[in-house]
């Protein structure tokens, strides 16, 4: 069973690891973990629906334990100004103003949608709270990521959609940070997600479905999966093994089988 | 018939590919040009013409006005800094990055950049807007660097995209291509895309092949294209055959055919 530890002071430190305990790089697990989900799927699916069902790592949250607040434009907002933070560092930008820095950074490929028409509608009072409140998470952000070094190779925003059942479903995915490469004679990738909400379960399950989504696009299973409350300054790592990518099916499994249920 | 292959991109599964590209050797000739030519004059414009894979897949629909943007401005700026490390292996993808943006606000200052040219644009955006283009073009880079080491044969990064004038047709075919691979007496290309592939991937990348071999001096054409998809961890490929640079050059010509349509629609 992996194990969850807690508070990592320095990010880069606890994802990358001792160099010399790294496993192998895995190449073969895709090949079945990609049969297990098609067996799996094929158990309980009835009609292909149209449009395709879309698994997203939100869809494994659990949402009666998500408060309001977490849904709101603002938290919505907030969000993704943080994660727009993310990418900033990933490229060592030196950050004057976080609120501005981040609010530019979204509009530049941001121009329509309902946070867009949110974010316009916000008044001086808003605005002035939505600052203070990303600047709090800037600071616990900045404070644990500290200076990304180039040689670790930091992507931002990583983007994956994995077809299954001949593309009648989609499991998409966004990694914040991802650092470490896929080739190599060891494992070496890291993800990285952050969040601005407290840690809970959910967070276990988007972890295991980040690795999960990687594996199944790259065929090569990551070293580690970890998630940061940019809130509350936690952070929680895993190492990926084969139990945990095993757990990740059994997650998506019981998503979908909900999804054709009130489908 | 033509050909489509659907693989994994996994690091075995794409040098299969690449090496099991026909062996046969396909080449247009002057007629087959002066063909192409006739077909395109004959259709109507109110302008010059320019043609892409992506207006084939879009089946010559209007698109929106281009804008810059770091989506838009990723492949150029990542494949320039991929070609910077690969000359100086020890410049880190954020310092090529650097460099290219440096090199391309220069030009700008000099005043050699024209308007609405990616250097004019770099030249209008804040540091922090400026910092989210690198970081989509580090990403873009770290992913091309990633795909071309795992290829096996001799590879080289495209100095640019491969470019057609359609003889008196007032016609510009533009193929996309990212990575050259050499095997022995022929090539095979590589295309990377965002997002999955759809429908119309298949007539896209014909496209792409049937522009590059028209763009070759001999009209060779390429053993394979590929077309890779790292977001969803699939390739496509289709094959230098003359049946496929037929129906590529006959997707170029009824993509004209449906924007003059639109064009049409559109005045009326």
């Amino acid at each position: 069973m992996p194990t969850l530890s807690e508070s990592h002071r320095n990010v880069m430190e606890a994802l990358r690891g001792d160099r010399k305990r790294r496993p192998r790089v895995d190449t073969s697990s895709a090949a079945g973990l990609r049969a297990m989900l098609e067996d799996g799927i094929f158990e309980f699916w009835t009609d292909a629906p149209e449009p395709p069902l879309i698994v997203r790592a939100s869809s494994l949250r659990n949402v009666k334990d998500t408060t309001d607040i977490a849904l709101s434009n603002h938290a919505r907002l907030r969000g993704v100004l943080v994660h727009e933070l993310v990418r900033l560092f990933s490229v060592g930008a030196e950050i004057s103003s976080a609120f501005d820095d981040a609010f530019r950074a979204w509009q530049l490929e941001t121009v329509a949608g309902e946070l867009f028409d949110y974010a316009q509608r916000l008044d001086g009072d808003d605005l002035a709270r939505l600052a203070t409140d990303v600047m709090s998470h800037y600071v616990t952000l900045s404070r644990a990521l500290g200076v990304i070094p180039a040689t670790f190779q930091p992507r931002s925003a990583v983007r994956a959609s994995v077809m299954m059942h001949g593309g009648t479903i989609v499991l998409r995915d966004v990694i914040d940070l991802m650092v470490g490469t896929t080739l190599g004679e060891v494992a070496s990738v890291a993800l990285f997600d952050v969040t601005t909400s407290p840690l809970g379960t959910g967070a276990e399950r988007s972890m295991r479905y980040h690795a999960l989504v990687q594996t199944l696009r790259s065929g090569v299973v990551p070293l580690r999966t970890s998630v940061f409350s940019s809130a509350t300054g936690e952070m929680w790592t895993l190492d990926v093994d084969g139990e945990l990518l095993r757990r990740s099916v059994n997650d998506v499994l019981d998503v979908l089988r909900a999804m054709v249920k009130h489908a | 018939m033509t050909t489509f292959i659907h693989r994994r991109t996994g690091v075995s599964e794409l040098n299969d590919l690449i090496r099991s590209a026909p062996p046969e050797i396909v080449q247009l000739g002057d007629d087959h040009r002066r063909s192409l030519a006739a077909r395109f004059r004959a259709v109507p414009s109110n302008g010059h013409r320019r043609i892409d894979s992506w207006n084939v897949e879009r089946a010559g629909q209007p698109a929106h006005a281009f804008r810059w943007s770091p989506a838009t401005a990723r492949r150029t700026l990542g494949n320039a800094a991929l070609r910077r490390m690969l000359r100086d292996p020890l410049c880190s993808v954020i310092d090529a990055i650097n460099r290219e943006i440096d090199d391309q606000l220069m030009r700008d200052v000099a005043g050699y950049a024209q308007r609405g040219s990616m250097a004019s644009w770099f030249a209008t955006l804040h540091q922090s807007e400026l910092a989210l283009v690198k970081a989509d073009a580090a990403n873009w880079t770290l992913q091309m660097h990633e795909i071309a080491l795992s290829i096996e044969d001799q590879w080289s990064v495209c100095a640019s995209d491969a470019f057609y004038d359609v003889a008196r047709a007032r016609t510009t075919l533009r193929g996309r291509r990212d990575l050259e691979v050499v095997l022995e007496d022929r090539c095979v290309l590589l295309r990377i895309r965002s997002g999955s592939p759809g429908k119309s991937s298949g007539p896209g990348l014909r496209s792409d092949l049937t522009i590059a071999t028209l763009a070759h001096p001999q009209g060779i054409a390429p053993a394979r294209m590929i077309g890779l998809w790292p977001e969803s961890g699939v390739c496509l490929g289709v094959d230098g055959t003359m049946s496929d640079l037929r129906a590529g050059a006959r997707d170029l010509v009824r993509t004209a055919v449906a924007q003059q349509r639109y064009h049409q629609s559109i005045a009326a």
